[in-house]
């Protein structure tokens, strides 16, 4: 056993289902109690679905201890039926693969025709593959099933996106700004793998010229499995900043022949080289920065600050332990600390001990860095609600190279107010400082107003309301009080009013 | 169509983990440490959220493939229990066995006496596992490891059962008071140690319906009386409630006029709600309470969808509730089939299918809130059916605009996915 308080990732089945109910027309069912079946309010909550998640749970009861049956025909009946997917796409958690049971030969005593989906079980392992490792198998397995030899390249160049998917990290937006950049040099796409591929567009996945990523850890088994079949060449790295969506362009330009001047045409919009001239960035020069993501991310985003920003990069790491050795293969140029775990304090204690202006990392890096007063960009998984923007936030291509200049400039003090603040010191202090934080605590009248008196269990009752509404509560009581003429509010008059004012 | 046996289609649930996220906050002083599966931590960590960040109080266990091949469990669990006593010195660990420790006969919970003359710090054993239980058992299971510790009273006394906020504690104190009986004793309370008498000489009433575990625990280990009761929920629910408990101890009392004042003092909720209706999707097994002092408001409730009915323990809420038509255990698309064809004013579902209702066209009332919001008892009246108006007046508001799924602003839609690639029969 061992202690854990806090993953990057999540367990097997979750990257299995991701991978697989992305596609369209893909179905999974997840065998599992249902407490494993998080993940479908997952797919409800971050992705907004108006409609059934893409994931069942063929549930796991005390009844199957007792020797029940898994009956994993009915649920694949129940889904082949109702939802009509073209393939339903079998994993189980830890805790089902615990139990052994026999779901492949459940599933071969099915009778031919029962269920007209394909079934497939992706060969993952629910313990010893991440959520990563796990969705970059299930993706490579299916695309591989279902790819048709023989299937001639499309008549003008083109690629597949492989990488993007349900509840990634706003992956809508990246597939987005890398179809309208593709387009502007004239090439199509020919498929986006998992995200909305259809069973038609797999079958030719053969016939685009090349592969491309938003995520070469999410993509690499499928890139080099249609490199062997079809001897697809594709492009590893992802086109992070304005000079490495040039530099993605071009080696994808070599690849399929791109005329130079359309990829520069291409790159009109983009103004981070230009941002990077700016007067307000100028105080970018050797600001330190950490950056802890994907291995993808945290390679490409290294470079921009570095290399298109002039930043002082003093750390980058990753969680994806088998990306360490590429990882630092990345950075050799950029003479960086490496660091690949994936226990979350020990990012924590590298970020304390560096104390960089600007710190570049997931969720948990957002809160270790508050911790310790730092400004914190969110940039990789693990996805939070805050990821799934209504809007356009690519982190790559020209616009997310654009966008990730906004989150520089954003994240850090600049210029002018920088100058002012290493004069003056920082704000909020002198005068202010003696009030509390933010107020929020403050009797809001004091005896010399002719306000009621609060005794001590009246006090400590109200001290017990959360402090966001406690100003407006201590508010009402007292105006609750004070109509009624009462002088001092004990518990009872809290219960009152708070009866009478509701909430 | 479909039957409702219990591992039917899409049984819409969270894991009995959940409770923590309320308990490890009422508990100040407690460590919850779950044996399981890195599922359990992502569940921990993705329904607690942020919570993890303040002063972690809760963490997991997690199995590796030797404990899978039968490492003896106290063994590994000794260094654990060392350090998140060392790190975190908590007052008492509440010591959570899941689905995998369950599988493996892994005797978690025999671990407990060793854990604690080991570290010197209270072990409770419970049950969290995600298999049949209602998320909010997982609170039954750890009230009943701890009912097991409490001393033996030494004179008549009452004790409440259940979670409860301070205010809702208050004003049950202060209605103890009010009535003449014993001063309550509350379970749990800040500290985890601090453990009300418990035994014979004892009445325990439950706040919450889901309960029956820790209740039936009590009654059969500890001797203690457990009267039937109408759980406090709404005006009619919390009169009866104090009622019961004044009964318990051979008084009279009539909270009739405090009953009627609640009543008015939720007037305003009560405009919005009266004559419409609500039907409830099963979820945390409040959903017989609620419904029926809905309908005692004067609402319309066409079905009361819930896991599971306990014909004891909620046998005064089933009689109260009488004519309405309760269904036990449905799975997802038998109650999709309810609601369309009642079409309800509103729908109390949780999280799973809150959006797919939505989807389909249902104003809905997220019921998760419900489970940690300070709702019981006379004071939390207009707080209930406020959170039930609110969701009504909001889905009115919102009606002028166009809220159709998905969002024109995002360049990449989910259409793929919404319409089948071949047609359903």
């Amino acid at each position: 056993m061992k202690l854990a308080l806090w993953s990057y990732e999540a367990p097997a089945h979750v990257g299995v289902t991701r991978a697989a109910s992305s596609f369209a027309g893909v179905h999974t069912v997840l065998r599992a109690p249902k407490g494993d079946g998080y993940a479908t309010i997952m797919f409800a909550m971050f992705e907004r679905l108006g409609v059934t998640p893409p994931l069942t749970i063929s549930a796991l009861s005390e009844a199957t201890l007792a020797g029940a049956p898994a009956d994993i025909g009915r649920t694949l009946a129940d889904v082949d039926q109702r939802l009509g997917p073209e393939m339903i796409v079998v994993t189980r958690s830890a805790t089902a693969a615990v139990l052994q049971e026999p779901l492949d030969g459940e599933i071969r005593m099915l009778a031919p025709g029962a269920i007209r989906a394909q079934i497939v079980e992706p060969d993952t392992h629910p313990v010893r593959d991440t959520e990563t490792s796990a969705f970059a198998k299930t993706v490579c397995e299916i695309v591989d099933r279902v790819a048709l030899d023989g299937v001639p390249r499309t008549r003008e160049p083109s690629v597949n996106i492989i990488g993007p998917s349900l509840l990634g990290f706003h992956d809508r937006s990246n597939v987005a700004s890398l179809q309208r950049m593709l387009a502007d040099v004239g090439v199509t796409v020919n498929a986006v793998i998992p995200l909305g591929a259809s069973t038609a567009q797999l079958r030719n996945a053969g016939a685009a010229w090349a592969n491309v990523t938003t995520a070469l850890e999410l993509a690499r088994p499928t890139f080099e499995r249609l490199h062997e079949r079809f001897e697809t060449p594709y492009v590893e790295d992802v086109p992070f900043g304005e000079a490495g969506t040039y530099r993605f362009l071009d080696a994808l330009g070599g690849l399929l022949e791109i005329p130079r001047a359309r990829i520069r045409a291409a790159g009109r919009g983009a103004q981070l080289a230009w941002y990077a001239r700016t007067v307000d960035a100028h105080a970018l020069s050797g600001k330190r920065v950490a950056v802890f993501a994907t291995p993808s991310t945290a390679a490409g985003l290294a470079r921009v600050l570095g290399e298109e920003l002039d930043m002082r990069v003093e750390l980058v790491g990753t969680y994806v332990l088998d990306h360490d050795a590429w990882l630092r293969g990345r950075c050799e140029r950029l003479d960086t600390e490496v660091l690949v775990t994936d226990d979350y304090r020990e990012v924590a204690r590298a970020i304390d001990r560096l104390r960089p202006d600007i710190v570049f990392g997931t969720q948990m890096e957002r809160h270790s860095a508050s911790r310790f007063g730092l400004p914190c960009a969110v940039v990789a998984p693990p996805a939070h609600i805050l990821n799934f923007p209504l809007g356009y936030e690519p982190f790559i291509g020209f616009d997310g190279a654009n966008h990730l200049g906004d989150l520089v400039n954003r994240t850090q003090v600049l210029g002018l107010e920088h100058h002012l603040i290493e004069t003056f010191g920082p704000r909020n202090q002198g005068r202010f400082a003696e009030a509390a934080p933010d107020g929020t605590d403050e009797p809001v009248a004091t005896a010399a107003d002719g306000a009621p008196r609060w005794d001590d269990g009246a006090e400590k009752l109200v001290g017990r309301i959360p402090f966001f509404v406690r100003k407006k509560a201590r508010t009402n009581i007292e105006r609750y009080a004070r109509d009624r003429a009462i002088a001092v509010i004990d518990e009872a008059t809290v219960l009152a009013a708070r009866e009478h004012v509701g909430g | 169509m479909f039957d409702s046996t219990a591992d039917a289609l899409g049984r819409d649930d969270f894991c009995s983990l959940a409770p923590i996220g309320w308990l490890h906050h009422k508990m100040q002083d407690a460590f919850f440490l779950v044996v399981g599966t890195r599922s359990c931590q992502g569940f921990l960590q993705t329904a607690l959220g942020v919570m993890i960040f303040a002063q972690p109080r809760f963490a997991t266990a997690l199995l590796d493939e030797d404990d899978l091949s039968g490492r003896d469990t106290l063994t590994a669990l000794l260094p654990i229990v060392q350090s998140v006593v060392d790190e975190h010195r908590p007052a008492a660990i509440v010591l959570g066995s899941t689905c995998t420790p369950e599988i493996l006969k892994m005797n978690v919970g025999g671990c407990a006496p060793a854990l604690e003359a080991a570290s010197g710090v209270r072990v409770y054993p419970a049950r969290l596992d995600g298999f049949d239980a209602s998320y909010t058992q997982g609170e039954d299971h750890v009230l009943a490891a701890m009912i097991a510790r409490a001393p033996e009273p030494t004179e008549p006394n009452l004790v409440v059962l259940g979670c409860l906020s301070a205010l809702e504690e208050a004003e049950i104190r202060l209605a103890c008071e009010g009535m003449g009986v014993p001063t309550p004793g509350f379970l749990p309370s800040e500290s985890a140690l601090a453990l009300p008498p418990i035994g014979p000489q004892t009445v325990l009433i439950p706040v919450h319906p889901y309960l029956a575990d820790a209740c039936a625990y009590a009654a059969r280990e500890r001797g203690a009386r457990v009267p039937p009761v109408v759980f406090p929920y709404g005006p009619d629910g919390t009169r009866a409630f104090y009622e019961g408990i004044a009964a318990a101890f051979g008084r009279a009392a009539s909270f009739a006029d405090r009953e009627t004042a609640a009543w008015a003092a939720c007037d305003r909720e009560l405009a919005a709600l009266r004559g419409r209706s609500v039907a409830f999707c099963s979820d945390a097994l409040l959903e017989l309470p609620l419904a029926r002092t809905l309908r005692a408001a004067g609402v319309n409730v066409p079905f009361v969808a819930t896991p599971r009915v306990y014909r004891k323990f909620h046998a005064r809420e089933s009689e109260l509730l009488a004519g309405v038509d309760v269904l036990e255990a449905p799975d997802r698309y038998e109650t999709f089939a309810r609601l369309t064809s009642c079409d309800p004013d509103l729908v109390v579902a949780n999280l799973n299918v809150a959006n797919e209702l939505e989807g389909m066209g249902f104003a809905v009332k997220w019921s998760t809130e419900l489970s940690f919001q300070p709702i019981r008892g006379f004071a939390g009246a207009p707080a209930l059916f406020g959170l039930f108006a609110s969701a009504l007046r909001r889905h009115q508001a919102l009606a002028r605009t166009t809220g159709a799924v998905g969002s024109a602003a995002n360049p990449i839609t989910l259409d793929f996915f919404r319409t089948p690639v071949r047609s359903a029969v």
